[in-house]
């Protein structure tokens, strides 16, 4: 045994012309979402550049900081990368102790000149989805659409912000088009918790019973509970497809469920943010700062079917799905976004272009302030 | 001068047999850490992995520079206080697993100083005071439950952790909450907070408070008269009870003494540990810590000694296995390292796991009659 363990496997290393490093929440890789994109993201970025690539996970977030501490010490990487926003403050003291060393930080912002700061604007995203769904409450005949949040962040408030707008720009053409005047609400919870399914089930089931026509997943793995409440309320009626949808978030989350009831999803392309700050590292540009990403640098969107494609291969890379699942995966997406009529899917795809070539604007809100404004202008059924 | 007589004979031979029987918790120590290195290297062999490299990287990233010990202490601060929790029960003859528990608690009362503001050095004093005595009242609960009704320890430490796992939950999330970062409770000023013992490290003079708690468990457990009551009511508690010793005093006394540890190793998370200095919503710098405890508590023989120093070696584990992520062409991932540590961590308690051996029947014997009882009673009523 000791003579095996004495002959270390040398492999042959191609020479590499440089190292980054990518540093995971503590949720770490397999979430088929927010971490595992930001993993896929640098991965790419550093087959493309031809960079040397580790991963670092965290096992408590006592880890954040010593493991960037240890990384930065090397002296070795020409960019570190902190996937999620609670690790900000460790991130600010790394920064800090080590000014020579680049940064970048996804989805959080870290004042200092040696951070890239990666933020993404959801509001953009968040827009097409309540169009969607306010067209197809109108279309269905319900009369609310819903909204499960996390914790009340401002992040967050990107979301409520944009889905408010999106409603509102989606009921006025549904009135347009039909010539019919709807009366759809919004329903909205902040459940107070990114981590506890069960809220998010219990937060959904109340608002499928006042008649909402989906739920747009603003929480995470909340998600779970939400599709499970929507499942559950589909065998009870006794229905396979149609309304209530499920909305998705962060990751493309079509295919969850068989793809029977998630209708579209709002994708937030961490793995974008990745490369961008990759990129920029390797081409000479990367300097401390905001940079924002929406629509138009491909930061966020709305699921498309090259998505789904992506992501259920995604899935079966990571072992959550098997390869026959694709094609019933497929089908049953296909079958359940019939449900809506061509007009409403081109009317999304109008708003998105819109945004787009900037002739709509879609609000956001970072304080509450901004926030309570922005509820009075679309107050869509609520007091 | 050279003629030995019988009885001196005698007593060279029981001093050589002491010296053999004094090394011998040492020498067994370091075989079955050198056993579990070999599991460790031979799991990493199969699996791929370069285990001199990964050992290499391990070690350096432990001990090979003033930061890495600076991190390693820092590691072991919390570790060995909940170590000296489940010692001291123990010791008194309980399996107390509730530091777990405890620990949350003692943080969350560390972190409601952060709502009032005192001057320096005082803030933090009050800030442990709270921690140690909220720590204590937690542990008062399967004390009582002990003492009055019967029941056993185990699990009423376990169902007391879980409550205090869902208390601290609401707590965070709704009572100490942060309105600016809704994700953790409001920060600990620096004034309550451990200072930083070496700039640039996550070292801070809570290790002080840590040596001098285990120093006065020692002296409290060996050198005066209720010390050794606890230890002779955990040795043979129907014997002490003959020879006078009050049980229901030394259980008490042990549960609360372990309560205030669990309690400190709370404060000395969230007051000792950069940056954060307030509890993140789902407790992840907190959880575990009690329970990786009581393995510090195994290696370190339940002895506060044998603690430090099994503190410092899985200090070390911790501030070395984050290294072997990112060293040498084939980095070993954060899942292999843990199962790694799992085999060291494991071949190193089982020496103490085997001298255990009576304590554990006797608390599995307990377990049993308490679930024997129940058809008694029923039989009864009928």
């Amino acid at each position: 045994m000791l003579a095996l363990l004495a002959l270390p496997v040398l492999a042959g290393q191609q020479q590499l012309k440089g190292r980054v490093a990518v540093v995971l929440d503590v949720g770490g890789r397999g979430d088929l979402s927010f971490n595992d994109m930001g993993f896929k993201g640098t991965d790419e970025a550093a087959r493309d550049f031809g960079l040397e690539m580790i991963e670092v996970q965290n096992a408590t977030a006592a880890d954040y900081l010593p493991n960037l501490r240890n990384l930065a010490r090397t002296g070795q990487y020409d960019l570190i990368i902190c996937v999620g926003f609670l690790l900000g403050d460790a991130l600010s003291q790394a920064a800090e102790e080590f000014p020579n060393q680049k940064f970048a930080i996804i989805d959080s912002v870290v004042d200092a000149p040696n951070v890239m700061s990666i933020v993404f604007r959801e509001n953009e995203m968040s827009a097409l989805i309540g169009a969607l769904a306010a067209m197809a409450a109108a279309y269905h005949g319900y009369p609310a659409a819903g909204m499960v949040l996390g914790i009340e962040i401002p992040v967050l408030y990107h979301f409520e912000a944009g889905f408010r707008f999106g409603m509102d720009w989606g009921l006025k053409k549904y009135a347009e088009v039909t010539g019919e005047t709807p009366d759809v609400k919004l329903l909205y919870t902040y459940t107070g918790t990114f981590s506890d399914i069960a809220a998010g089930k219990a937060a959904t089931e109340a608002m499928l019973a006042q008649g909402a026509v989906g739920v747009y997943n603003v929480a995470g793995p909340l998600g779970i509970g939400d599709l499970e409440a929507i499942s559950e309320y589909h065998e009870n009626a006794g229905t396979e497809f149609g309304p209530p949808y499920y909305f998705g978030v962060d990751a493309n989350q079509d295919w969850m469920g068989g793809g029977k009831h998630g209708l579209a999803s709002g994708m937030k392309r961490v793995d974008i943010g990745c490369y961008t700050a990759v990129k920029s590292v390797v081409e000479g540009t990367f300097k401390g700062g905001v940079i924002s990403l929406g629509l138009a640098e491909g930061g966020v969107g709305i699921s498309k079917v090259q998505d789904l494609v992506d992501f259920i291969q995604f899935g079966i890379d990571g072992g959550s799905i098997t390869c026959d699942d694709f094609y019933p995966i497929m089908a049953n997406w296909a079958r359940n976004r019939a449900t809506l009529p061509c007009w409403i899917w081109q009317a999304v795809d109008e708003l998105e272009a819109g945004i787009l070539d900037g002739s709509i604007s879609v609000p956001t809100a970072n304080t509450v302030e901004e926030m309570q404004a922005i509820r009075a202008e679309y107050t869509l059924g609520a007091p | 001068m050279t003629e030995v007589g019988p009885g001196r004979r005698f007593r060279l031979l029981r001093g050589a047999h002491r010296t053999l029987t004094g090394l011998s918790p040492a020498f067994e120590s370091v075989l079955a850490g050198l056993v579990g290195l070999l599991v460790g290297a031979a799991i990493m062999y199969i699996w791929g992995y370069d285990p001199w490299r990964a050992y290499f990287a391990l070690l350096r990233g432990a001990y090979g520079g003033s930061y890495e010990w600076a991190s390693s202490v820092a590691r072991g601060v919390p570790l060995v206080f909940t170590a000296l929790t489940f010692s001291i029960c123990l010791r008194a003859g309980m399996f107390n697993i509730g530091a777990e528990g405890q620990l949350y608690i003692g943080a969350v009362a560390a972190v409601t100083v952060a709502m009032f503001k005192l001057p320096s050095g005082l803030h933090l004093v009050v800030g442990l005071v709270f921690a140690a005595l909220a720590g204590a009242f937690w542990s008062l609960g399967p004390a009582i439950l002990k003492l009055t009704r019967g029941v056993h320890e185990v699990i009423s430490t376990i169902m007391f952790n879980w409550i205090a796992r869902f208390l601290v939950f609401y707590m965070v999330a709704y009572v100490l909450v942060d309105p600016h970062q809704a994700q953790r409770t409001i920060a600990i000023p620096p004034t309550a907070r451990f200072p930083v013992l070496i700039r640039g490290t996550d070292l801070s003079y809570s290790v002080f408070l840590a040596v001098t708690f285990a120093l006065f468990v020692y002296f409290l457990l060996w050198h005066t008269a209720t010390g050794y009551e606890v230890r002779a009511a955990g040795f043979n508690p129907t014997a002490a009870r003959y020879g006078g010793i009050n049980i229901k005093r030394t259980v008490l006394l042990s549960f609360l003494l372990g309560g205030v540890g669990a309690g400190l190793a709370g404060a000395s998370v969230v007051m000792g540990l950069p940056p954060t200095y307030a509890i993140i919503s789902g407790l992840p710098q907190l959880m575990n810590v009690g329970f990786d405890g009581m393995a510090v508590a195994m290696v370190g023989r339940n002895h506060p000694i044998g603690i430090l120093l099994a503190a410092l070696f899985f200090g070390g584990l911790n501030a070395g296995g984050r290294v072997m992520q990112f060293y040498g062409a084939n980095p070993v991932p954060l899942e292999m390292v843990r199962v790694v540590m799992g085999a060291i961590v494991l071949a190193m308690a089982i020496p103490e796991l085997a001298r255990m051996l009576p304590a554990t029947l006797r608390a599995l014997q307990g377990l049993k009659r308490l679930f024997e009882r129940r058809p008694h009673v029923q039989e009864g009523a009928k």
